[in-house]
Order: C-alpha cells, then structure tokens, then sequence
C-alpha cells in the first residue's frame, strides 16, 4: 500500500501519494500552476522557475519551483498570492524576451500577465529549459545531447559539436522542444520581435472564474495536450 | 595519441565514474589540454556517457579542449587586478603575441589566458606563467617576462 500523506494547496486539502513533487499534485487535482521545463515521468530539473509557489513553514513563507519540492505530511502551500504572479511575470518577462519566437512561451507570458516586455528581445533559439536532455538521457537511455559550457556560454549540443553516435534518431528532443512551435503569424524576424498577447482577451474569463483551467485554450495543446 | 601514457593513468580506475575529474586533472597535466581522443578513452574506460564527460570538461574553467602553448601565460582580471590595471597587460600581451585571449601562437610557444581570480588580491596586478606567480605586474615588466621565455624557447630550440 502506497502511504499518504495531506497537504494544503491554495486553502484545499489534497492526499498526495508520498515522493510526488508539489507540482505533479497539483495538476492532478486541477489546480493550474504554470510550467514549462516540466515533463511527466522524468526528472526536475527546476530550470524555468515558472512553477514557483509559496512553501509555508512556522508562518514565514519561502518561495521555490514546485516541481522539485516533494509533498510532505502537513505541507501548506499556496500557488496564486500577489507576491508569486509577481515574480512569474518577471520569470515570463524574462523568458519571452530571449526566445520571442516560440508560440508556447508567447503564450505562457500571456498566461502570467507579461502586459509589456522591459528587456531587450535577444532572439534566441534556446531556454535551456532541458527537456531535450533530459527525455534523451531518461527516456531513451542514449545520452546524445548534454549541456556543454557554464554560465552565458552554456548550450544543448553534442560532444565536439559533432553528429553523435548514441543518437538514435528518434526525434523527441524536437517534439518537447518549446521553440518548434512558431508564434500565430509566423517566425519573426530578428529587430522585430514583439509581444504577441493576442490571447490576451481569454485572460479576463480565466480571472473571474480561476477553477476553471485555460491552459490547454492557451497553450493549445503544448502544455495539457502536447506534454 | 600515445596510448601508453594514458594507460598509465587509468590504470587501477577503471569503471569507476567517480574518478572522473582525477582522471581529467591527470590526462590535462600530461598533454596540456584534453585531446579528443582522449576524452573517448577516458568514456569509455570510465563507464561514463561522452556526453557527461564532454559536459564536465567544458564546464571547468581548468580543463582546456585547445591545445595550449608550451608557456601558459595566466592573467587575473578580477576586481583588484582589474583596478591596478590588469586590462593593460591583457593589451600588452595580446599586442606583443598577436592572439586572443585562450588561443596559442602559431609557432605553439604561448597561451594568453584570463582568469577571474587567483586569491592573491594585496599582490596584484597578478600574472602566473606556468604555474610560477609573478606579483605588481606591469606592462613593461610582462613585456620583458615574454621576451625573456621567447628567448629560452629559441635557445633551446636551436
């Protein structure tokens, strides 16, 4: 028999079985917490700090990714405070201004409230979110790909840059790459990235009735449909 | 790719992955920089995947996967060196050996390299050359250094 434990997300009682991540319960039971280095089934990594939420230990509250916070009996956390969609608009912010051109983080800085971007667009191809690296390695056991470099240089790529030998061809690093969906009116170009927020419009309904999930509407099928 | 120095150094630490970063360290100090070859046999000695290996010797600043000159020539540019003017001798060595930063001359006599800190912070401006620390560097005084290792290189050389 699994043993359970209860913990309190936004006010409600969950039993979660022992060893899930925050994160993972929380999805289950509906309640929508934003993620995007996030996959089901392999290890966090904690690389986007999207699923930030507020731990509460002896009335003083720390702030930490959820997928990498495991449940523990008694646990209170709340996912959906000011002080949280104020630090994921900025983590969106961010986000959206390295890699403007992917319809999945465009929609993401919708769904976290980006109004308007204060950073300079870099337009890069990359998050480094690791879901790549991470399905390559876990799921398939072929460890083709692997974060090369520290710091700014650091990248998705093969040992020496070169076609490696262990990759099987099989393509899901493309698949759970957040870049291969291009935003709604096509790839931008470079000095003319923007934000798109055309979905904007769906946030008001989502706002006046937060039960109801608008991820998969959003996310069309990147986040809830394709995981 | 003489394999028989790299044997030497696996030796006794095969299939342990967890010597990794020794095997790395020795592999380095015995070529100068990590060859690919090398690297190839240390995965596969080791058990450990190319792709964790390539990973943590391009993460660590120690490992070089360049050749490197035979005078490694270090320059700190961190925050003391940088305010008693390290940017000079970064100038002054570029300008004399005609490199980057992190490439070798052409004849393979020098490395440039540029660190963010050694630890000796009261010496500085500080300028290692192979190891050995030279304190209250100044451009003249590291144009003299090269000359001088320039010269041992080409005597012993002829």
């Amino acid at each position: 028999m699994i043993p359970y434990v209860t913990l309190s997300i936004d006010g409600a009682l969950i039993k979660a079985a022992k060893g899930t991540s925050v994160l993972d319960v929380a999805i289950e039971y509906g309640i929508c917490i934003p993620h995007l280095c996030h996959v089901p089934n392999l290890s966090d990594l904690g690389a986007c700090r999207l699923c930030i939420v507020e731990h509460v230990v002896n009335g003083r509250s720390k702030v930490t990714t959820s997928c990498t916070l495991r449940v523990r009996e008694g646990m209170v956390i709340r996912s959906n405070t000011e002080r949280i969609r104020h630090l994921r608009r900025n983590i969106a912010e961010l986000l959206v201004a390295q890699a403007p051109n992917s319809r999945a983080i465009q929609d993401i800085a919708v769904r976290c409230g980006v109004k308007k971007v204060r950073y300079p667009f870099r337009n890069e191809n990359c998050v480094l979110c690791g879901r790549c690296v991470r399905v390559c390695s876990e799921m398939w056991q072929a460890k083709a790909i692997g974060f090369v470099g520290r710091g700014k240089d650091r990248k998705v790529d093969t040992p020496f840059s070169q076609p490696s030998e262990a990759c099987k061809r099989c393509g899901t690093c493309i698949d759970l790459c957040p870049m291969t969906i291009t935003p709604c009116d096509g790839p931008m170009k470079p000095g003319e990235e923007y934000l798109c927020g055309k979905c904007e419009s769906q946030m008001m309904e989502a706002n006046s009735s937060p039960d109801q999930c608008i991820w998969c509407d959003l996310g069309e099928g990147f986040q809830c449909g394709r995981y | 790719m003489p394999g028989r120095e790299l044997d030497s150094i696996l030796e006794g630490r095969r299939s342990q992955p967890h010597q990794l970063i020794e095997v790395l360290q020795d592999v380095q100090e015995n070529f100068g920089y990590l060859p690919e070859d090398a690297i190839r046999a240390v995965s596969r000695a080791l058990g450990v995947p190319l792709t964790e290996v390539y990973g943590v010797a391009s993460f660590y600043k120690a490992f070089s996967l360049k050749p490197r000159g035979k005078n490694v020539i270090t320059i700190c540019t961190g925050t003391a060196c940088h305010v008693r003017g390290a940017r000079l001798l970064l100038n002054q060595a570029t300008g004399q050996l005609g490199v980057a930063p992190g490439e070798m001359t052409e004849d393979g006599m020098f490395t440039i390299e540029h660190v963010n800190c050694l630890g000796a912070c009261a010496l500085g401006p500080v300028v290692t050359e192979n190891g050995s620390c030279h304190h209250h560097m100044a451009p003249g005084k590291l144009r003299k250094l090269i000359t001088s290792l320039n010269g041992k290189g080409e005597a012993t050389h002829a």
